[in-house]
């Protein structure tokens, strides 16, 4: 067989269309996951012990089930509880959600990293809980924990394929539809792969320039 | 005459292990005692205890004739009651020395930040590091952190400070710029509780020396009887231990 890339050629501004969509996706789902995240790895460190447990109950349960679960239970179950949201809506939330579970387990990580000493430092400071966690602990946590938020945001990226699940034109959607109409299956997905690899790739250069700064600062 | 730290009847546990066991201590308004002891005698977590970063099992603190065990003060008041010194620095390593020393003074004492600032050079100046002011920690050499830390603690205006072996982690020839920073610090009246290995240290700058073993106080009373005419067989033979070379100690036999 020969590859003819030259017939897909025509629907190339589509394919880049959906790979805008799962750039947008991904940098939104990045972000809410990662502040949910990061109150949720806070709380799993909480000196109250019942907070502590809902916080791990809930990282458990996230990264115990399948995304595509988790985008179904929202975007097809919550109506049935009179919560109706767009695609869109429900996609991002969805991501969100699940990617708050991986950081929050990364962040827990970050926290319990920084040495003793500097809660007993700020501790004797004055400092009071919410003071050190902000000023003192977080700031180095986030510091250690950059490379695997880095690697959260890469893994999120390709995830977001699932979203073409509900119908969402992301990329994976995108090349779908150019495939239907060009019936070029393989050059198709071959593209559309090598846009996700794009992607992924500045974006890891992209963190890894961020880190080489903070670590020289 | 104003009692600055009241510890009475402190018990302390670890799990199983029985670290303090009964421990009573008074140190007065302005007095400088220092805590010796052999390895694990549990003088560490008496300072702890008395910063609050342990939880006593039975007993009472008190600082200034307030409560300051089990949450009797907030941590905002212990604050300024009572700064600590550690072992190991401890000094916030993202932020600059300045940002070290201004950041309690602005959030928990809600001093405004010029005022923190030339607050923090006196206490740089005194200490002797004036230059250092934007280095970040490690940039510093560990007897440069530890009177940076001390700087950190005196920014708070503490009217006690608690020292746990402020030189044991320096090599050998970083240890006289902290010891001669504490001393400064005794002279100026500050009330001060120093665990120490440094014998001839403790001698020099404290009114008082306190011999700990098994969790529990063995014998105190002025350097020079303490250290050198020790009563209690344990002192001399830590002591001995202490100085080989020390030929002082009367009536240790080993
Ligand atoms: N957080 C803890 N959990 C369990 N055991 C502890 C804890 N802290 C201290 N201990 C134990 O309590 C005992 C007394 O410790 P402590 O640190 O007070 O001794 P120390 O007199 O300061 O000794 P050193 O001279 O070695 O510093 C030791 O046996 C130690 O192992
Ligand atoms: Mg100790």
């Amino acid at each position: 067989m020969s590859l003819d890339f030259s017939v897909i050629s025509p629907y190339i501004p589509m394919i880049l269309t959906g790979a805008w969509f799962t750039v947008k996706a991904s940098l939104c789902s990045v972000a809410l996951g990662s502040l949910f995240g990061l109150l949720v790895g806070a709380l799993r460190v909480l000196p109250i012990a019942p907070i502590r447990w809902i916080a791990a109950a809930y990282i458990y349960v996230i990264r115990g089930t399948p995304l595509l679960i988790q985008l179904f239970l929202i975007y097809f179950g919550l109506p049935s509880l009179g919560i109706n949201l767009n695609a869109f809506t429900a996609g991002i939330i969805g991501l969100s959600i699940n990617s708050s579970g991986y950081v929050g387990e990364i962040v827990r990580g970050g926290i319990e990293a920084v040495p003793k000493g500097q809660w007993e430092a700020s501790r004797v400071l004055g400092l009071s809980y919410v003071q050190s966690m902000r000023n003192i602990i977080l700031p180095q946590a986030i510091r250690n924990m950059l490379p695997a938020i880095g690697n959260e945001f890469v893994t999120l990226i390709k995830e977001s394929s699932l979203l073409s699940t509900l119908a969402i034109t992301e990329l994976t959607m995108a090349g779908q539809q150019v495939r239907s109409v060009t019936y070029a299956s393989f050059e198709t997905f071959i593209a559309v792969g090598l846009v996700y690899l794009c992607l992924t790739s500045s974006t890891s250069l992209a963190l890894q320039l961020i880190e080489r700064r903070w670590q020289t600062r | 005459m104003d009692i600055a730290v009241q510890v009475r009847g402190l018990h302390k546990s670890f799990g199983e292990l029985q670290v303090l066991k009964g421990v009573s201590l008074d140190i007065p308004n302005g007095e400088v005692v220092s805590i010796i002891g052999p390895s694990g005698s549990g003088k560490s977590t008496l300072a702890r205890c008395v910063c609050n970063l342990e939880d006593i099992d039975q007993g009472e603190i008190a600082l200034y004739g307030r409560r300051a065990d089990k949450g009797g003060m907030s941590n905002k008041e212990q604050s300024q009651l009572v700064g600590m010194i550690f072992q190991q620095f401890n000094l916030f390593p993202h932020l600059s020395v300045l940002d070290n020393i201004i950041l309690s003074p602005m959030k928990v004492r809600g001093i405004a930040r010029e005022q923190a600032i030339s607050k923090a050079a006196e206490l740089l100046d005194r200490v002797g590091l004036s230059e250092k002011i934007d280095s970040r920690p490690n940039e510093l050499s560990g007897g440069q952190q530890q009177r940076v830390a001390i700087a950190r603690a005196l920014a708070m205006e503490p009217r006690i400070m608690v020292f746990d072996e402020p030189t044991s982690a320096l090599d050998p020839e970083l240890v006289g710029e902290v010891l001669e920073v504490i001393a400064e610090l005794a002279g100026s009246g500050m009330t001060m509780m120093i665990i120490t290995h440094e014998m001839s240290f403790a001698k020099d700058v404290s009114n008082r020396v306190v011999f700990m073993a098994d969790g529990a106080i063995l014998e105190q009373g002025p350097p020079e009887q303490v250290l050198e005419r020790p009563q209690e067989e344990r002192t001399r033979t830590f002591l001995q231990r202490m100085l080989p070379h020390h030929t002082n100690v009367k009536g240790a036999e080993i």
